[in-house]
């Protein structure tokens, strides 16, 4: 499977540059952290990369294919797929319904979309749950659903905005063992934006910081942890004026 | 491929239907046998609406255009050739000759209103909320407009009369009863299950791969065949009407009768036509004895009406999902028989 790159994206709303020549590279089987401080940016260069909204410069790829311009359904055909800051769920839909959606989506026939999705959900430890409504669940279980649903499309890559928001520490711990196995399991490139450092941490070999939509550092966790300017843009500045 | 309990749904539904025609049929009053073939007709238009606007979530008002052309298609193909001269003075030569059974007539209806509604919604399926709604309105007045004015086929704004009947009510309740399944196992496809996701939230029913436009598409041209088939199933039982019996009036029940019994469910159709239409006829039985007892001094009118608008607000404020909101009937009985020893 050929990486999925994102060279030099600009995104502008209204005149206001959100992002700025951002260029972020994700291999097959990895996983990489983005972070940054709020309104860094992080949430848009998702969006952008999913066709949600227009890039005003530089290039999306996977591999040969060119996704720039492309709307999200053929982004998500190409084989991207991604989890929604917010919580995106069919509230009138069971968790089975939910999690069916994707495979659906991509083509699969019912049956074959409700199997996939019921092994799917057995494996989110949701099993037992999966005739309730959507819209009864806890917030940590919305969670799952939308990262089991994203996952039965079969994607080549998984975006997920803040996948451990709202969720308490035994979710996310529960939440981290799943994730940490879909790039063994499933040859899945994964890409996560969370506020959660131990999580970022535990999971991400790589990390991608942005701020005010600039990337101030990239590379090795260890070496990004303590980049002077990652310390400065999450601390704030305490020493004069960049 | 449906579940069991979309299976015991649909038996329950029909069965219900069955036993209200079958209670008529055997009680055997003219009026009642009328009013029962009526309620079946308009379960076939309800549940035909139920199809596009319960899985796709989006308001329709053009449905009663479709229904008009399903029964000014099957008037035209079915009005004997001796009266054509009288009713149809004008119309073309090549049609003038036809006369074809009711329902052949009936089933060539739905399949014109399908087609013209493939050929012509495609454009608005990219709209969604106030816009589709309102495009939609103006799609009615647009249909509503072609056959108050195209004479030769419709005899314009006047009554067009001479249309066989046909329409019994074991014909209206089979074909009402084919309606419940067809719902359902379209509620159940993968155009279905696709459209009700993009129904809850089309940004992340599209970053799944759904192509929005065309399973909208999909829902409107089996929701058009349904009310072109329940129109002229409708036009074959009063055998004749005007473009004025299609219009608001007959709108706004089709609407009430589905919003009232939930939209998003098919048992939500057929209770909403049932509960409607018991109490309309009901009220209006009550509205005729007040006028013949002369206890008020000007005869009493709109009360149907009002009562029915009523229903419909207290409706959306109370419990805005209908009487239905979410799950058949099937899901409750077969979540309690699982439940049991």
């Amino acid at each position: 499977m050929a990486p999925l790159e994102a060279a030099s994206v600009t995104v502008e709303f209204a005149g206001l540059r959100a992002l700025d020549d951002v260029s972020l590279t994700l291999g097959p089987g990895e996983i990489l952290g983005l972070i940054g401080p709020n309104g860094s940016g992080k949430t848009t260069l998702v969006n952008a990369m999913t066709g949600q909204v227009p890039v005003a410069g530089g290039t999306i790829s996977l591999g040969d294919a060119v996704l720039t311009g492309r709307t999200p359904r053929e982004i998500a055909h190409a084989g991207v797929s991604r989890t929604f800051q917010i919580g995106r769920h069919f509230d009138n839909l069971t968790i089975l319904e939910n999690v069916a959606t994707a495979a659906l989506g991509k083509g699969a026939p019912v049956r074959v979309a409700l199997e996939r999705a019921t092994a799917l959900i057995e494996e989110f430890g949701l099993g037992r749950r999966l005739d309730d409504l959507a819209e009864v669940l806890s917030y940590g279980e919305k969670r799952r659903v939308e990262i089991a649903r994203a996952l039965a499309g079969e994607p080549h890559y998984l975006l997920l905005d803040e996948p451990a928001a709202g969720m308490n520490e035994e979710e996310t711990e529960s939440l981290i063992e799943i994730l940490a196995m879909l790039p063994k399991d499933r040859g899945l490139g994964l890409l996560i934006i969370d506020h959660d450092m131990g999580l970022i941490m535990r999971l991400c070999e790589r990390l991608h910081v942005l701020a005010s939509g600039r990337t101030i550092a990239e590379g090795d966790r260890r070496t990004v942890r303590d980049d002077p300017a990652v310390i400065e843009a999450y601390l704030g500045s305490g020493s004069g004026d960049a | 491929m449906m579940a069991r309990r979309n299976w015991l749904t649909f038996v329950l539904l029909g069965g219900v239907i069955v036993l209200v025609a079958v209670a008529a049929e055997l009680v055997g009053d003219r009026l009642l046998l009328r009013i029962t073939t009526n309620l079946c007709i308009s379960m076939v238009l309800v549940i035909g609406l139920q199809i596009f606007m319960g899985n796709s979530g989006i308001l329709s008002f053009a449905h009663v255009g479709f229904m008009g052309v399903g029964a000014y298609t099957s008037a035209v193909l079915t009005i004997p050739v001796q009266m054509k001269g009288m009713a149809l003075p004008n119309l073309y030569p090549f049609l003038a000759d036809v006369q074809m059974l009711p329902v052949v007539g009936m089933a060539l209806g739905g399949l014109t209103a399908a087609l013209v509604a493939a050929l012509a919604v495609y454009p608005l399926m990219r709209l969604s909320d106030a816009a589709a709604v309102i495009t939609s309105f103006a799609l009615f007045v647009v249909l509503h407009t072609i056959m108050y004015h195209w004479s030769d086929v419709t005899n314009g704004p006047r009554t067009l009369f001479g249309i066989p009947g046909g329409t019994t009510l074991p014909l209206a309740a089979g074909v009402a009863i084919a309606a419940v399944l067809a719902a359902l196992l379209f509620k159940e496809s993968r155009v279905g299950r696709l459209l009700r996701a993009s129904r809850d939230d089309e940004i992340a029913a599209a970053s799944l791969g759904a192509h929005i436009p065309r399973l909208r598409w999909q829902a409107f041209i089996v929701s058009a065949l349904l009310a072109g088939i329940g129109g002229a199933l409708w036009g074959h039982f009063i055998t004749s009407f005007s473009p004025k019996q299609l219009w608001l009036k007959e709108t706004f029940v089709i609407l009430a009768m589905l919003v009232i019994g939930g939209p998003r469910t098919v048992t939500g159709a057929v209770v909403g036509v049932l509960i409607v239409t018991a109490s309309f006829e009901s009220l209006r039985s009550l509205e005729g004895a007040i006028n013949r007892a002369d206890i008020l001094s000007e005869p009493l009118v709109g009360m149907t009406e009002l009562t029915l608008a009523v229903a419909m607000i207290a409706v959306l404020a109370l419990r805005p999902g209908g009487i239905c909101p979410s799950r058949e009937v099937g899901y409750y009985l077969f979540r309690r028989r699982a439940r049991g020893p």
